[in-house]
């Protein structure tokens, strides 16, 4: 196995409210590959945004970084001087936001804000700027005489589209992408999903795609890491996780989503919700709603553990994970008694 | 904009339906600021009921020295004169308690009436729209063509010298910023679901009005009121400072141009001067900070 | 294309309001008390010149009559004969307007630049003790009657300490050849020390709260977080992004603020003895000079109409998503 380009270890952040701490991620621990597309996916919550955003080292202004590690090529990212990560951002971790509506400045063009990352953090001149420009929007499929225009002029896809081309300006090795597509329509959302697998498979680039929409992940990811309130559930390779996962909470996720391709089935909810993170739980923090809680679920914290390879849960009864598989497929075994 | 004011469903009655309006106006206790605004309203509202009993001397009158002379230019201190005496022999600190009652009178007046024609004018105009909110959107933009000082001024060349000329011109011209923003609030409660229901089973349009539209505006109009209060009493200094207040009401405004008037700029009676001014200043930012702490209820936003 | 109906839109409504300003004012001086003549015409003009001055306002004519003869010798430029100056007042009302606007414009270009920058400090600095003494002291500058400062900063610096002249735009009796002459004068300037900082005092305080309120909210905005994540230095994301959209709304407020501003003119250039219409319109009023009041009056409100004007097409030029549909 190559060397991973990002090692999460242990990564934990926290939110300051008022006197106290809330944790809204723990011990994140997960791999991401060079030229691969990690799928980081769970309900709104879950914390996957925050992990994600967290690792530009641009947080809101009452969170932290609250221990772990970020290895990024060798070096990790949390301990790094605030000098020493900027050197990195936007060259070597990009970052797509959810709408690029609002993440573009509305008073200058696109032209001159691609100019802008292309001429003070790629150090090129005007000339080699407008040419990358060019480039990227070609790269992107958005006409280059639409440089000169403002965000408000362009739809929600096309802006997307536009923040792909600011993403790649500088080549960099990770792009995080936070819930690229939920904003946009079905077919637009297939289009940007395309763009992205080209950007794996045309430039080697490794995309950590974060989504509440396992079917995106289906779609477009090689390895998918589930996580529920603030942890780390499950991660493996995308097409083992989804048809034999090993946590419970995935299990479930499977059958709240309706799959086009198949025949018409009932979709079963997963009933409850995700605890408060001011107040979890102890143990499992899924215990409350799991289908399969032992006695155990609800004192001992459960680690991730290697379930088939690089496949791993955190689950106690991991090595029941086959017959639990089945028992979770039929609707009854997630039905709450009343 | 909050519109939780508003029940939907059952009609209450007519009491809980004031209760609530007024109930509506809640006071910013929670930004110390706006507590020192209120402390320092509390202050001069003290200071203008009492002025008979705080003030040492009555403020027109003309004193005299124990030589018989005219007790004129006393520097604070001397022969009792706590803030010392004008140039014509009056005493200044009784002028400066006396002046809270007209600087409120006037305030809380011109205040009233230009949220009350404003609040009215925006709701006729955002509530009926069409041709009715156009002449009055009309009538609005020529009050804001219209130069306000100048225009008391002129004011001021026709009628008789009053205190009720700065109230006068204020209800005629500055109830414009007050009727845009009331007028753009109605438009968007007009449009809520339960309007359009009350709309639709026949109430009345004077019912809809006043059961729904106006206790949500109320604090608006509140907000917009205090901060006249402010200019009502800065706009009354500044005519009577150019000399066409009502020479018969000792004002703040009225001190101030007679130091003026009196040189005692040269004399250095910063005695005189000095003090009518910071009480203007006091009372004038006691209103901002009450608006300020007011305006945090009503459009709250985070960490402000 | 619809920038242009924007605009003419904006012109008509412009003309419909001057308009009705003019009427208003021509009513109001017809229906003062007194014979409707005393407008224009002071008992102490001779018989000619009375007899003239009927003829040409139609004095004897019926009152609608009156309005248009009014409206056409406005826009030939003439407002009648000053009482006091027997001057034309067209010609003293312009003699005088560019003392005033050298007063205004001076004083809040003075005020803007300070308060953009001071109001983005104070955003910068959000939280701090700066803030919680900053905004309160701010507000206090606004609440100050502006004469009164002009009185502090005349006894103090002027009448105490000596440095500045009490009042006027020149020494006595100093002669300057050409308007040119006297504006650029040294003299001059030094007269306008004293004026322009009370009148910048007094204004800063709008841009400055302005400037910060948008600043705290632009900062919020996700742009600006992209901005830090693409790794852009701090001059670019607060400058470069932050304060220039923070910046557009305050930019409009200069064109508004110079409307105000021309009313609290009248105050401080009569603390003062600023020779400016202000200072004109209140001496016109107490020694009944109607023709010169009027003018006067028609002159300020003449400017708050076009700065209204260039507002609205000010915001409508800076902000692209208006210009580009």
């Amino acid at each position: 196995m190559t060397e991973p380009l990002l090692c999460l270890k242990d990564l934990s952040i926290a939110y300051r409210v008022g006197t106290h701490d809330t944790i809204a991620v723990e011990g994140a621990t997960f791999d991401v590959q060079p030229g691969s597309i990690v799928g980081l996916v769970g309900e709104s919550g879950c914390g996957k945004t925050t992990l994600a955003r967290s690792l530009t080292r641009v947080l809101a202004s009452n969170a932290r970084i609250a221990g772990g590690q970020a290895v990024f090529c060798g070096e990790d990212i949390v301990g790094l001087s605030e000098r020493a990560m900027n050197g990195l951002r936007w060259r070597e971790i990009a970052f797509i936001p959810q709408s690029a509506m609002n993440s573009l400045d509305p008073v200058y063009t696109v032209g001159s804000q691609l100019a802008e990352v292309l001429i003070r953090r790629g150090g090129m001149g005007r000339r080699a700027a407008r040419t990358r420009s060019e480039e990227l929007f070609e790269w992107v499929g958005i006409e280059t005489n639409r440089l000169g225009d403002y965000p408000h002029q362009f739809s929600g896809g096309m802006r997307q589209r536009v923040a792909i081309a600011l993403a790649l300006a500088l080549d960099p090795k990770l792009i995080i992408a936070d819930e690229p597509v939920t904003a946009l329509d079905v077919i637009v959302q297939r289009q940007i999903l395309d763009q992205l697998r080209e950007l794996r498979e045309r430039l080697g680039i490794s995309v950590i795609l974060v989504t509440h929409d396992i079917s995106v992940v289906a779609y477009v990811c090689d390895r998918v890491v589930v996580m529920y309130a603030g942890r780390v559930v499950e991660t493996g390779p995308m097409a083992a996780t989804l048809t034999a996962p090993a946590h419970p909470y995935t299990m479930g996720l499977r059958n709240a989503f309706p799959d086009l391709a198949s025949a018409a089935g009932e979709l079963t909810p997963i009933e409850g919700s995700p605890p408060d993170l001011a107040n979890p739980p102890p143990g499992c923090r899924f215990a409350p709603r799991c289908p399969f809680v032992e006695a155990r679920c609800q004192t001992d914290v459960p680690v991730l553990q290697s379930y088939e390879g690089d496949h791993l849960a955190a689950c106690h009864r991991i090595a029941e994970a086959e017959t639990l598989r089945k028992r979770a497929m039929a609707s009854e075994t997630w039905e709450v008694p009343a | 904009m909050s519109d939780a004011l508003t029940p939907v469903g059952k009609s209450p009655g007519r009491f809980t339906r004031l209760r609530r309006a007024l109930g509506s106006i809640r006071l910013p206790l929670h930004d110390p600021l706006a507590i020192i605004g209120l402390a320092i309203y509390a202050f001069f509202i003290v200071m203008a009921i009492f002025a008979p009993q705080i003030a040492t001397h009555d403020p027109n009158e003309i004193l005299f020295t124990s030589e018989f002379t005219i007790a004129a230019d006393l520097r604070p201190g001397v022969d009792g004169y706590l803030l010392g005496t004008t140039t014509l022999g009056r005493d200044v600190f009784s002028q400066i308690v006396w002046g809270a009652r007209s600087a409120l009178l006037i305030g809380l007046t011109a205040a009233f009436m230009v949220a009350l024609i404003g609040s009215v004018v925006g709701v006729v105009a955002g509530y009926f729209g069409g041709w009715v909110d156009m002449i009055l959107m009309r009538l609005a933009d020529v009050a804001f063509g219209i130069p306000f000082l100048p225009f008391v001024i002129v004011l001021a060349a026709f009628l008789e010298p009053s205190i009720w000329n700065v109230v006068i011109a204020m209800a005629l011209v500055l109830w414009r910023d007050t009727g845009r923003v009331i007028r753009s609030q109605t438009l968007t409660l007009r449009n809520r679901v339960y309007v359009e229901a009350a709309r639709v089973s026949g109430s009345s349009d004077f019912k809809i009005i006043l059961r729904h539209i106006v206790p949500n505006v109320l604090p608006l109009s509140f907000l917009y009121g205090s901060i006249a209060i402010g200019w009502a009493i800065l706009t009354e200094a500044s005519i009577s400072f150019l000399g066409f207040g009502d020479p018969d009401s000792i004002s703040w405004g009225y001190m101030l141009q007679d130091a003026y008037a009196s040189q005692a700029l040269s004399k250095g009676s910063y005695y005189w001067f000095v003090p009518p001014g910071i009480l203007i200043i006091l009372i004038v930012s006691a209103g901002f900070f009450i608006t300020r702490g007011y305006e945090q209820i009503l459009f709250p936003k985070l960490d402000r | 294309m619809k920038a242009i109906t924007v605009i003419g839109g904006r012109l008509l409504q412009t003309a419909f309001v001057l308009l009705a300003v003019i009427t208003i004012l021509f009513f109001m001086f017809r229906l003062m008390p007194g014979s409707p003549l005393a407008a224009y015409i002071d008992p102490n003009f001779t018989p000619e010149q009375q007899a003239e001055l009927m003829a040409r306002f139609g004095l004897d004519q019926p009152l609608w009559r009156q309005y248009f003869i009014y409206l056409g010798n406005l826009l030939q430029g003439d407002l009648g004969e000053s009482f006091f100056y027997r001057q034309p007042v067209a010609e003293r009302v312009l003699a005088l307007l560019p003392n005033t606007l050298i007063l205004t414009f001076s004083s809040l270009i003075l005020a803007y630049v300070f308060g953009v920058f001071a109001g983005a400090y104070l955003a910068w600095k959000r939280g701090s003790v700066v803030e919680q003494i900053g905004v309160p002291l701010v507000l206090t500058t606004r609440a100050m009657p502006e004469f009164w400062l002009g009185m502090l900063l005349l006894a103090v610096f002027s009448f105490g300490m000596g440095w500045f002249p009490a009042g006027g735009t020149r020494a006595p009796g100093a002669e300057y050849d050409t308007m040119w002459a006297l504006y650029t004068s040294a003299d001059f300037w030094w007269h306008m020390t004293l004026p322009v900082l009370t009148l910048a005092i007094y204004s800063q305080g709008l841009p400055l709260l302005l400037m910060r309120s948008n600043m705290m909210d632009v900062m919020r905005e996700d742009f600006v977080t992209m901005a830090r994540i693409k790794g852009l230095s701090t001059f670019t994301v607060v400058i470069r992004h932050a304060a220039r959209n923070a910046l557009l709304p305050v930019m409009t407020s200069f064109a508004i603020a110079v409307g105000y501003q021309i009313q609290g003119n009248v105050i401080v250039e009569t603390v003062f003895s600023w020779p400016g219409l202000g200072r004109e319109l209140v001496r016109a009023v107490q020694t009944a000079d109607y023709p010169l009041a009027q003018g006067a009056f028609l002159m300020i409100a003449l400017v708050v109409i076009l700065m209204n004007l260039v507002a609205d097409l000010l915001y409508a030029a800076l902000d692209p998503r208006v210009t580009h549909e």
